[in-house]
């Protein structure tokens, strides 16, 4: 998914870059006679058209694929419980009490069944951050303190996940981690 | 005596913002390199210099864009030096609280000091107070100079004539607006919005820390209010740049000057409504926030490039095309800085899609994005306007000798510098890490060929410092 | 001028918060969720005999577990969670059985008929009252555990409802005295409405933003968000405010 969007963003550029190079190699080689552009009032409006039309598919396609609406309708087959804090992140199939947190030593979630992250914090604003085994971002919810946020997902292959925190958290930011096993 | 003041403050503020620029650049780079695995900081080490080098540059570009806009509004109206003066005073005061909070009180909770992180007993206490002053001191510092320069211009034009709305109905009114003054007006609303969220968000965290935690704030508020501020001036600031454009691309290219349109006028007063909109694209994995909102996140987010595409883009395209223009190192900057806004809006736009987001949110993309629209878009058109400001008054043409040098430097550092940024991004490397796990390990070259680049970079900045400085320092200690 | 203003609305908003109250939650909330419920077989007052699943098929079923002889929280809870389906907006794409279910051996199909009686519950279509003789499956699937107490012959027991989706998944539970709205979001949540959020009991919701709000299945803004559109007001109250100011003055 990240490298699809990569290479539309690259091609996008290299347009974008040849149409600017273009209208400049136009006016240099442009005489004192030379009108410009004729219509132009006409051509922004198509311009401005072309521009809806493609907004507002990219909108219609996208929209569905947002994580809120994803698996809504589905019923999760576990759920695993998060409590992120400075700079751990708690994983349980039971509830954390924040006053008491607790986590289980190893979480296995099953492959191929939609599963449902609890996600909170017990101090700043963290990231839950979901990496594969190939290490590609595939899920993330924010765990913000006094909030839980419900992320659903669907693992299709099994293996060992890893958890990054993708929220700037203080100092030890970057060795915040978890892991857990789909099987 | 007015004028020469005006131009002397204004060269103060180049100076101080170029010299800030190198400054904060060299902070960039040694993250990039410690990242890389080159230089080996204290991670507490490495977020001071991220919280410094974020905030020094947000603060720098808009002062940049504020100065530019300033000098040019007093062909039309008349402004108040005395707050430029203050602001100059103010923002310097703010510059040094922060760097002193940060470098010596270790504060590091980034440019974006998201609540609760900027409360927690991680630095002393005293540089928690510094640096939420120092944001209130550079908050209040601008927050003057942006209603006087409303006020200079509504002493000259009504409310309805300040949004060129005359310009609807009929072709040729009687009081024309420029689109410099149109443009001007709607920067500095959007300017002033931001800085009263930051007030308001600065008022609720003062209270938490005062009343030692008896008083707590609500974190989704508080998130929604930091990027409110936080993405509302970054973003205001890059329409600072184009007002400027607006006035100068005409005349610097020796061609009749732009007039306001009906669409002009349209496309403006919507982008007001547009941008306040967007900054609710950052809080997409916050799934505490109500889906309706996320949604509208994502529609004003692609409304707000379609009057820049079709209005400002256009238009430039439509002036350069089969023209003959009289080429020099601020239009090209301004045509250059073009088309590295409108790629960065696509990255922007990219990751302003919820499903992409989902993937994209907080990896090197994010940087990537914004590094382009201000680096290769912002940063140019201020530039321009630099280049512009300090060769125009002096008697005999200025031949800038390395100019095709230093351009190329420019881009061929910017590309460099920005593609490690989105092939990290979409490797799924997060950004704001001091060092990356083994797992992300792949993080560290992309980091490296940053670094080289962004080295590339500065020496094109450098010189530009050099060549404008020496020209602003005889304007300083001249008349 | 300005700070002024904040700090009225500062306080107006501390005052109005001191009138609201956050209903509590309970971590053991989270335990048994979207876990199958025992399929007991059920005995029903109107002499019909079927099992809860067969039951919540149907429609989506709220359990209510109690005992006749409760001289404790029983009454108060049912006359509560009567009076909270009686304010709910009759909502047809919503629908809804409640199952009131004795978990004492002791009761008998007419004590369970008298109970209905006093409620004046027994003509309602929506409510079922029965017994069933497998209620240790049950209960142990819905994770409630009541203990004989033989000093004041009672159980000691929560107030528990347990939210049952047409499937026979265990999709939301409320411990405790609840009020109205927290009912209306279990309606919402047995019937497969995914919202993607929860708050955590014992925060402040001094600023927040937004409260859910069941009836309509939408968030309601709260009184956080005056504060995100304090900005752009107080930006066009001076864009007009400094307009008059220095027209007032040239002229």
């Amino acid at each position: 998914m990240q490298h699809s969007l990569l290479v539309f963003f690259a091609i996008l550029s290299v347009v974008i870059t040849a149409v600017f190079i273009f209208v400049y190699q136009s006016s240099l080689s442009a005489s004192e006679e030379n009108q410009g552009m004729k219509n132009t009032l006409q051509k922004r409006g198509w311009f401005l058209l072309i521009l809806v039309v493609v907004l507002a598919m990219f909108a219609s396609i996208t929209i569905p694929k947002s994580p809120y609406f994803v698996y809504a309708k589905d019923i999760p087959s576990k759920v695993i419980h998060v409590a992120a804090g400075q700079f751990y992140f708690m994983m349980s199939y039971n509830a954390i009490d924040p006053k008491n947190p607790s986590s289980d030593p190893s979480i296995e979630v099953p492959v191929n069944q939609v599963v449902e992250f609890r996600v909170t914090s017990l101090d700043v604003n963290h990231n839950f951050g979901i990496y594969d085994s190939n290490n590609v971002l595939i899920a993330q919810t924010q765990a913000m303190p006094g909030y839980v946020n419900r992320l659903r997902c669907k693992f299709t292959k099994p293996g060992d996940y890893n958890v990054f925190c993708l929220e700037f958290c203080g100092s030890g930011h970057q060795i915040m981690r978890s892991s857990f096993t789909v099987k | 005596m007015e004028n020469i003041r005006l131009k002397k403050i204004t060269a103060i503020w180049i100076i101080a913002v170029l010299l800030l620029f190198v400054a904060a650049i060299t902070l960039g780079i040694i993250m990039r390199l410690n990242q890389a695995d080159v230089m080996h900081l204290n991670p507490a080490k490495f977020y001071e210099d991220m919280t410094v080098h974020g905030l020094t540059m947000i603060g720098i570009w808009f002062v940049a864009g504020m100065a530019a806009l300033n000098f040019i509004m007093e062909r039309y109206v008349k402004t108040s030096y005395s707050a430029n003066l203050i602001a100059l005073i103010f923002t310097v005061i703010g510059v040094v609280m922060l760097w002193i909070s940060a470098f010596v009180g270790q504060f590091h909770a980034g440019w974006t000091f998201l609540y609760p992180l900027p409360l927690r007993p991680l630095w002393d206490s005293w540089a928690i107070a510094l640096f939420l002053f120092s944001i209130a001191v550079l908050g209040v510092g601008w927050l003057i100079w942006t209603i006087s320069l409303m006020a200079a211009l509504l002493r000259k034009y009504s409310i309805s004539q300040v949004f060129a709305w005359q310009h609807l109905s009929n072709k040729n009114p009687e009081v024309e607006t420029p689109p410099f003054v149109l443009i001007s007006m709607i920067s500095l609303i959007g300017v002033l919005t931001s800085l009263l969220a930051a007030v308001v968000l600065l008022i609720l965290l003062f209270a938490e820390f005062y009343t030692h935690g008896s008083f707590t704030n609500d974190p989704l508020l508080m998130k929604n209010l930091t990027y409110y501020f936080g993405h509302t001036i970054a973003n205001e600031m890059l329409y600072l740049g184009l007002a400027v454009i607006y006035e100068l691309f005409a005349e610097i290219s020796g061609r009749p000057k732009w007039k306001t349109t009906w669409y002009v006028t349209i496309a403006w007063n919507l982008t007001l409504f547009f941008v306040l909109g967007a900054f609710l694209h950052h809080m997409y994995m916050d799934f505490v926030q109500p889906e309706s909102l996320q949604l509208i996140g994502q529609f004003a987010s692609y409304l707000a490039s379609l009057p820049s595409a079709a209005v400002t883009v256009f238009s430039i395209i439509v002036a350069v095309y089969r023209t003959k223009i009289k080429w020099s190192m601020p239009n090209l900057l301004f045509l250059i800085g073009t088309c590295g806004w409108i790629i960065g809006g696509v990255g922007a736009l990219i990751d302003a899609t919820i499903s992409n987001n989902f993937v994209l949110h907080n990896t090197l993309w994010v940087p990537a994005h914004f590094h382009t629209y201000n680096a290769m878009g912002n940063v140019l058109f201020s530039l321009g306007f630099f280049c512009w400001f300090s060769t125009q008054f002096s008697a005999k043409e200025v031949v800038d000798r390395m100019r095709s040098l230093k351009i190329a430097l420019l881009i061929i550092g910017g590309i460099g510098f920005l593609a490690a940024f989105y092939i990290a991004g979409a490797d799924s490397i997060p950004r704001r890490y001091s060092n990356y796990p083994s797992e992300l390990a792949a993080g560290k070259s992309y980091a490296l060929l940053g670094a080289v680049s962004a080295m590339i970079y500065l020496i094109a900045i450098i010189m530009f410092f050099v060549n404008i400085t020496k020209r602003c320092l005889k304007m300083l200690f001249t008349h | 001028m300005l700070k002024n203003v904040v700090y009225t609305l500062v306080i107006i908003t501390c005052l109005c918060s001191q009138a609201w109250s956050q209903p509590q939650s309970d971590l053991r909330e989270e335990e048994n969720i979207y876990e199958q419920i025992y399929n007991a077989p059920l005995k029903l007052i109107d002499g019909k005999s079927t099992t809860v699943l067969q039951l919540a098929e149907k429609k989506p079923l709220i359990l209510a577990l109690i005992f006749t002889r409760c001289s404790g929280i029983c009454s108060p809870y049912l006359l509560q969670l009567k009076e909270n389906i009686k304010s709910q907006s009759a909502d047809a794409t919503k629908p809804f059985n409640v199952l009131v279910l004795s978990f004492d051996s002791e009761d008998s199909v007419a004590d369970m008929v008298n109970l209905a009686k006093r409620f004046e519950l027994l003509d309602d279509n929506n409510w079922h009252f029965a017994i069933t003789d497998s209620i240790t499956g049950l209960i142990k699937s819905v994770g409630f555990h009541p203990v004989w107490n033989d000093n004041i012959k009672q159980f000691d027991h929560d107030a528990l409802l347990v939210g049952i989706n047409t499937q026979g998944f265990i999709i939301k539970k409320l411990l405790g005295m609840r009020g109205e709205s927290d009912v209306a979001l279990l309606i919402e949540s047995i019937n497969n409405e995914f919202i993607p959020t929860y708050r955590l009991p014992g925060k402040s919701s001094l600023f927040s933003c937004f409260n859910y709000d069941p009836k309509t299945g939408k968030n309601t803004p709260g009184l956080g968000l005056l504060f995100i559109a304090l900005p752009a007001l107080i930006a066009m109250l001076l864009l007009f405010g400094i307009r008059f100011v220095v027209r007032s003055k040239s002229s």
